[in-house]
């Protein structure tokens, strides 16, 4: 049951797709707001999965990287369309919907038989510290997506070229401001992710720090943001620099993600 | 008695200004005007359109022939010309094609400028002039007001009036995909000269928050800038004042760059990296094209912005193509709408309907029955022809009833459902727009 939702909301979200890329093409209403009511359905789906597994499991599902992917998915779906109901911003969906199609489609095909959780993690601790870790990722995601569109807008001025057939992008300057918004709540999600999991963890073993290299990563992408959240905030970052170092920080996020779980690394392999 | 809808007039196509001008209905000549239209021989029902590149008179009248002799006659007499000047300068469309014409000018189809944005209000004002002394009635009101909405879906689904076209559009355009507003920036205009003043016009109108003025002659500067309502700023204390600047219009010639690289890098710096937008009018350049290298800075020199414009050219032309498929489907819509006003074609199809069946009643009660006398025959036709008269009397007397002008359509669908005259689906339009 969970599995046919799941494809439900990844054809779904594959639709939506294919209504954003329209929407920027022919320029005509009606897209974009099939956009919102596919993207709607599909979360609507894609939540529906995920509590059923949740309440077979017990606990919110991330022990596969199936579970992962898809809670991810459905985060950063429901992300965007909070901010497209508030301001439209077709062009953000471009990158955001396509990922999020992507994420749910590998979910879907992924083996993702039920796993319980090792008794020693069941806590209250692993919806609090896994939402928030995720929330992190997904914000920090729509933040690495305006600033690549940042970089094709800024390319696209730089070469004397016009606005383009690309439809309207939006603004250098909405684009680097959302970026700079994203990456401040991403820092936050961030930094009550890590502090939950390394009180979760003191809670299961004992120890504060157990070297994992989840992490390690994590400490990482903190640092990086951290400075260029200072860098703009002090020194006036902005532009093609500071989009490339969001984009770099969110390199590593992906990288943690993947790397980590796929070739089962420390706690956060085994058990996400 | 049918109505035609007819339209005669001149535009940049075909008249040169003088003759334009002096057509030309200024804002309180029209109403005059369009009353002694409608009082004109063969005018039911008229309208004038009249901007800088066009004067057209369009007009409903029962005889087509008649409103296309009196309609340049109306224009003639109106501003007291002689009728040889307008010869071969005047363009006569009728019926279809008459309301296709409309519909592409309200669309800016037919403009000097294809899809500028003006012609819709101009023309949307001088309709309600129009519709407010009576001379518009139900066609040409139905007409114009589909004419609002044509250009209306053409705005919004193509985009004809997207890509910028001259030097000012093409810098506001740019500036948007740079700046978010541009009600909070501020500009700076470095050399007074009449396309710098002109740009920096056009930017304000836009919404740009403030203006500073720079020239070499400071009497200039004040005068530009008491004229734009800007800030006249000393041109010796430029980089002074270039990080305040978040576009900047050079357009001081001189035989060194005016801005430099490295006061651009300077003000980009006290900004804190805020992007800063840099047009360059003037030959030889005023602005260092180095300065295009510097992250946050955009430097548009005169070649740039003319590639802007010549590949917007392009797009519009081919977004036109796509607006002209659309006014075809909206001709056939309002042309669907204005046949089913008419009455004449119903009322000539119930009586053959009613007469066919009285017909094919009549011969089958003949050929089945006894023989009868020609006289008792002579009885028979009589009754089912005065039977039938009876029947229709008050469904033609209703359809005539509506014939004055156009009818009503609601009318006209309702015989034709309930008699089943056609198969096609009723002929009622859909809801007016105002």
């Amino acid at each position: 049951m969970e599995i046919v939702l799941l494809r439900g909301a990844a054809g779904l979200y594959l639709a939506a797709t294919v209504a954003v890329l329209a929407g920027l093409v022919v320029r005509r209403e009606l897209p974009a707001r099939a956009l919102v009511w596919l993207l709607g359905g599909g979360l609507l789906l894609q939540a529906s999965s995920i509590a059923i597994r949740a309440s077979r499991v017990g606990s919110l599902p991330v022990a596969t990287l199936a579970e992962a992917l898809s809670l991810l998915a459905a985060l950063l779906v429901g992300l965007f369309l909070a901010i497209q109901l508030r301001a439209s911003l077709l062009a953000l969906g471009a990158v955001v919907v396509p990922t999020a199609f992507g994420l749910t489609l590998a979910a879907s095909v992924l083996k993702g038989g039920a796993q319980p959780l090792p008794p020693v993690l069941r806590s209250v601790w692993l919806p609090v510290h896994v939402l928030f870790a995720f929330l992190g990722d997904a914000v920090f995601a729509l933040a690495c997506s305006a600033s690549v569109l940042y970089l094709v807008q800024e390319r696209r001025l730089k070469s004397h070229r016009g606005r383009g057939a690309l439809g309207r992008l939006p603004s250098l300057e909405t684009l680097d401001r959302l970026s700079a918004t994203c990456l401040t709540w991403g820092l936050v999600l961030l930094t009550i992710g890590i502090v939950t999991g390394i009180v979760w963890a003191h809670e299961a073993w004992g120890r504060f720090w157990i070297g994992d290299p989840k992490l390690v990563f994590s400490m990482l992408v903190w640092a990086l943001y951290m400075v260029l959240l200072q860098g703009r905030i002090t020194a006036g970052w902005r532009g093609r620099w500071a989009a490339q170092l969001t984009i770099a920080g969110f390199a590593v996020i992906v990288a943690s993600l993947l790397g980590v779980n796929l070739l089962g690394l420390g706690m956060h392999g085994r058990a996400y | 008695m049918t109505q035609e809808i007819l339209l005669v007039g001149l535009s940049h196509r075909t008249a040169p200004v003088e003759v334009r001008e002096r057509l030309a209905f200024a804002n309180g000549r029209l109403e005059p005007a369009l009353r002694t239209l409608v009082a004109w021989p063969g005018v039911a029902e008229g309208a004038i359109v009249s901007t800088c590149n066009r004067v057209e008179v369009v007009a409903c009248g029962s005889d087509p022939a008649q409103l296309a002799a009196e309609l340049p006659r109306f224009l003639a007499h109106e501003h007291a010309v002689e009728p040889a000047l307008l010869a071969g300068r005047l363009y006569t469309h009728h019926g279809r094609e008459a309301v296709r014409h409309l519909f592409r000018v309200a669309a800016s189809l037919d403009s000097m400028v294809v899809g500028e944005p003006q012609i819709l209000g101009q023309l949307k004002s001088q309709y309600a002039v129009a519709a407010a002394v009576g001379a518009s009635g139900r066609v040409l009101h139905r007409c114009f007001h589909r004419s609002f909405s044509v250009a209306k879906r053409i705005r919004s689904e193509t985009g004809i009036a997207e890509k910028a076209v001259s030097v000012g559009s093409a810098a506001v355009d740019l500036a948007q995909g740079i700046f978010d507003s541009l009600a909070d920036k501020t500009a700076l205009l470095i050399g007074a000269g009449t396309m710098g003043e002109l740009t920096a016009r056009q930017l304000l109108a836009q919404g740009t928050g403030s203006l500073m003025v720079a020239n070499r002659t400071w009497e200039r500067a004040l005068e530009v800038a008491r004229d734009l309502g800007g800030m006249p700023v000393p041109f010796e204390r430029l980089s002074r004042y270039l990080p305040l600047a978040d576009l900047v219009i050079g357009a001081a010639g001189g035989d060194a760059y005016v801005v430099a690289t490295a006061a651009v890098r300077d003000a980009l710096r006290e900004r804190r990296g805020r992007q800063m937008f840099l047009i360059d009018l003037a030959v030889p350049r005023s602005i260092d094209p180095a300065v295009h290298q510097l992250d946050g800075a955009y430097v548009y020199d005169v070649d740039d912005l003319d590639g802007v414009i010549a590949e917007n050219r392009d797009a519009r032309a081919a977004e036109a193509a796509r607006a002209e498929a659309i006014v075809d489907g909206e001709v056939e819509a309002f042309w669907h709408w204005l046949e089913g006003l008419d009455v004449v074609p119903t009322v000539v199809a119930l009586r053959e309907k009613v007469e066919a069946i009285r017909q094919g009643e009549l011969e089958r009660f003949l050929t089945g029955s006894v023989a009868l006398e020609p006289a008792q025959r002579e009885a028979v036709e009589r009754l089912t022809r005065a039977l039938c008269n009876k029947i229709l009397h008050a469904p033609l007397e209703a359809l005539r009833g509506q014939q004055v002008g156009r009818g009503d359509e609601v009318a006209v669908a309702a015989a034709r459902a309930l008699f089943g005259l056609d198969r096609r689906p009723a002929t009622v339009g859909e809801d007016e727009e105002d």
